[in-house]
């Protein structure tokens, strides 16, 4: 067996948000950090809602560490009262040292994934998530490259052949394994057209900011237009000094 | 990462049964973390500054120049020095205090915390009423400010609109804070910004020109025209300008790095507010004699920036004092609506009082608790009254906090930890004590009376309420 990778699932656990149907199923081989978090607006300490939401917040979480359980993921779960989403995400992936976030949508259960590659940085993190997920299971995965004007066709190739000898590596049957090439000028419509076909997209975050990418346009782009889960695979944080930004 | 563990632990019940919410197991830089759950801090130290800049330069600037020279004539300048280095006396203990307990509710927290229940109800209770005289003074300045505009545009009523204008502040402020879901902070820190660029620019001006560099004559004054007690009597009348510091610890629970942003944020804003405070009214009394200052009352600045450049001077002081008399009420309407969560936290009020509404997710029993007993205030109209009994409510806690220090420091209870801790120790506290309690006897009587009655209502809630609830920590 591969080794499982940490992947952060954040749900809005008071606001109705549960797990989306078929997410478990996606990440039966992972373990599963279930983040519910519980946004406060500046007028109101986030202890406050502490006081009175905690005990429904963790009853809530129970049971969707169990839906994660009954999958076959291994799971822990956090629950946290913040007025910043986004820096509540950050810390919690660099404590966890997770892989990956989920950006939850549902989905039926899994036969086709598509993987996008963008260029080799950070390819290695992608595959482990990739392998990790899929390798002991019947889910297909399509690895997916644009390719950039400059660029020829052998280029990306050699590109996902090696992605796919890395998956192989890690444990993957050949046979699972697809390549798809192709030629256009808008990377992320191309990406939400190609997704269309597949039940789930495992894509690295862009180069700036990792929340903007999850949950900022990228994902307006990606996740909501594709209306299917969307794995978005972390960049290497090395040992960056946690940012207390002046704001 | 640095993590903390609190060893406080509270008991009791009150009046209602209800128990003190538990205290968190420990403190790390981002988070305060409970046993299932985690709290996140989101204020950085800009944030912190312009929490206590904001709410402190409202007064001190737009309100009280008129006001301060009239008493005390140019030496107002003493007035505003001596609330300075008194802030600065407590501003020193409050922030070691902080990095060793950074929860919401800031000077009540550490009092309960290390001097009792009786104590912390005083001051609790006080400083919920303290914030709320701080915001109706704040938001009759406004009103002062919004009927300076309407004069300015031509429109003339035949009743002052200066309280009615108040109270439609303080209504708009309470609503907007139930129901407003905006990003405030950002707007507050811009507003901070904006104002402190506005102000350089006309003080440095003023300054130049009162130097005699523009060749102008000043207006020559005795400098202490009445002598020196109403220098003093000033210093208390206008240290409503300096209860700012103290909000950034209301809301120490939010702020990131507490170790580090807290004692900068608080010192670093009462330095700063004083050095404009005082630089305020050198330019203010070099424009206008005193006399001419006071008939000129709360909006005295628009007349001096007028004098200075023109209209464009008078404009721009005029929107910068609509901006910071109401930055400095939305700061304090906050504060006190964080104090009653922190009591009802504690169980010395009922808890109902911090519930969240589901709409909007804000505390809006507490809101009203803060914005109700403003428009009662606010329809008084009596700036001074308002404003001396809110600095005599900080002024009792701000000597406690000064004791509160020397009793830990003393005896050492192994949950005090500060990770800052202030110089001077013993003198520099016994002096924030001595001087906090000392400039309340500097007061007008009436101020003083309705103080106490807060105190003595408040310590009869206490015992009648609250009379077996524990929050001292285990020394």
């Amino acid at each position: 067996m591969t080794d499982r990778p940490t992947i952060l699932v954040p749900v809005r656990v008071l606001e109705g948000e549960g797990v989306p149907e078929g997410t478990p199923e996606l990440l039966a081989n992972a373990h599963v950090v279930v983040l519910g978090y519980h946004v406060l607006p500046e007028q109101t300490a986030p202890g406050q809602a502490r006081m009175q939401f905690e005990e429904r917040a963790n009853e809530r979480l129970s049971k969707f560490r169990s839906m994660f359980e009954a999958a076959g993921a291994t799971v822990e779960s956090d629950l946290v009262f913040t007025q910043d989403k986004q820096q509540t995400f950050d810390r919690k992936i660099r404590e966890h040292d997770s892989l990956a976030v989920l950006v939850p949508n549902a989905t039926a259960p899994p036969e086709n994934v598509l993987v996008a590659i963008r260029g080799t940085v950070g390819v290695d993190r992608i595959a482990r998530v990739v392998a990790g997920l899929f390798a002991d299971t019947d889910v297909g995965v399509t690895l997916y490259h644009l390719v950039g004007e400059s660029a020829t066709d052998e280029d990306a190739e050699i590109l996902l052949d090696s992605v796919a000898d890395r998956l192989v590596e890690l444990g993957m049957r050949e046979t699972a394994i697809d390549i798809r090439i192709e030629r256009k000028q808008q990377p992320r419509d191309a990406i939400v057209e190609a997704a269309t076909e597949y039940d789930a997209v495992v894509m690295g975050e862009s180069s700036t900011s990792l929340v903007t990418f999850v949950f900022g346009m990228a994902a307006d782009d990606v996740a909501e237009q594709f209306l299917g889960p969307v794995i978005v695979v972390q960049r290497e944080k090395e040992d960056e000094e946690p940012e207390f930004g002046n704001t | 990462m640095s993590e903390k563990d609190l060893d406080v632990t509270t008991g009791g019940k009150n009046v209602a049964g209800e128990t003190p919410a538990t205290e968190p197991a420990s403190v790390t830089e981002e988070t305060t973390v409970h046993e299932d759950a985690e709290l996140e801090r989101t204020i950085g130290l800009v944030g912190g500054l312009a929490i206590g800049i904001g709410t402190m330069i409202g007064a001190g600037i737009f309100v009280f120049p008129g006001l301060a020279a009239g008493n005390a004539g140019p030496a107002a300048t003493i007035s505003f020095a001596i609330g300075g280095v008194i802030a600065l006396l407590v501003a020193l203990p409050a922030s070691e205090l902080a990095t060793a307990m950074p929860r919401s509710g800031g000077g009540y927290y550490f009092i309960s915390r290390s001097m009792g229940t009786a104590y912390g109800a005083i001051v609790g209770l006080g400083l919920w009423m303290g914030l709320v005289f701080a915001s109706a003074f704040y938001l009759v300045g406004l009103g002062h400010y919004a009927t300076a505009v309407l004069d300015e545009v031509g429109i003339e009523l035949a009743v002052s609109p200066v309280i009615p204008l108040g109270l439609a502040f303080a209504v708009a402020l309470t609503a907007l804070s139930i129901a407003g879901t905006e990003n405030t902070t950002k707007i507050q820190n811009a507003v901070v910004v904006l104002l402190l660029v506005i102000l350089t620019a006309f003080l440095s001006y003023g300054s130049l020109d009162a130097l005699g560099v523009f060749g102008r004559e000043s207006t020559p004054e005795t400098f202490f025209p009445e002598g020196f007690l109403p220098v003093v009597q000033t210093a208390a009348l206008v240290f409503t300008s300096y209860l700012g510091f103290a909000q950034v610890a209301t809301v120490a629970g939010d702020i990131k790095r507490p170790s580090r942003n807290l004692p900068l944020a608080m010192v670093g804003s009462v330095i700063i507010v004083t050095i404009f405070y005082v630089v305020t009214i050198f330019v203010a009394t070099s424009a206008f004699g005193a006399g001419q200052l006071e008939d000129f009352g709360e909006t005295a600045m628009v007349e001096v920036a007028r004098d200075f450049v023109g209209l464009p001077g008078a404009v721009a002081i005029l929107f910068a004092g609509l901006l910071a008399t109401f930055s400095s009420a939305n700061a304090s309407i906050l504060s006190a609506s964080r104090t009653v969560y922190a009591l009802s936290r504690d169980a010395l009020i009922p808890q109902k009082a911090s519930e969240i509404n589901l709409k909007y997710g804000t505390p809006h029993i507490a809101l009203v608790a803060a914005g109700g007993p403003i428009f009662v205030l606010v329809a008084t109209g009596q700036v001074e009254l308002l404003a001396e009994v809110a600095s005599f409510l900080h002024l009792i806690m701000y000597g406690l906090i000064c004791v509160a220090l020397i009793v830990l420091r003393r005896r050492q209870p192994s949950w005090y930890e500060p990770t800052y801790h202030m110089p001077g120790y013993p003198v520099l506290p016994a002096l924030g004590a001595l001087a906090s309690f000392g400039l309340i006897a500097f007061m007008q009587p009436s101020s003083i009376v309705v103080g106490i009655v807060v105190m003595a209502v408040s310590y009869g809630w206490y015992r009648y309420y609250a009379g077996d609830v524990e929050l001292k920590g285990d020394f």
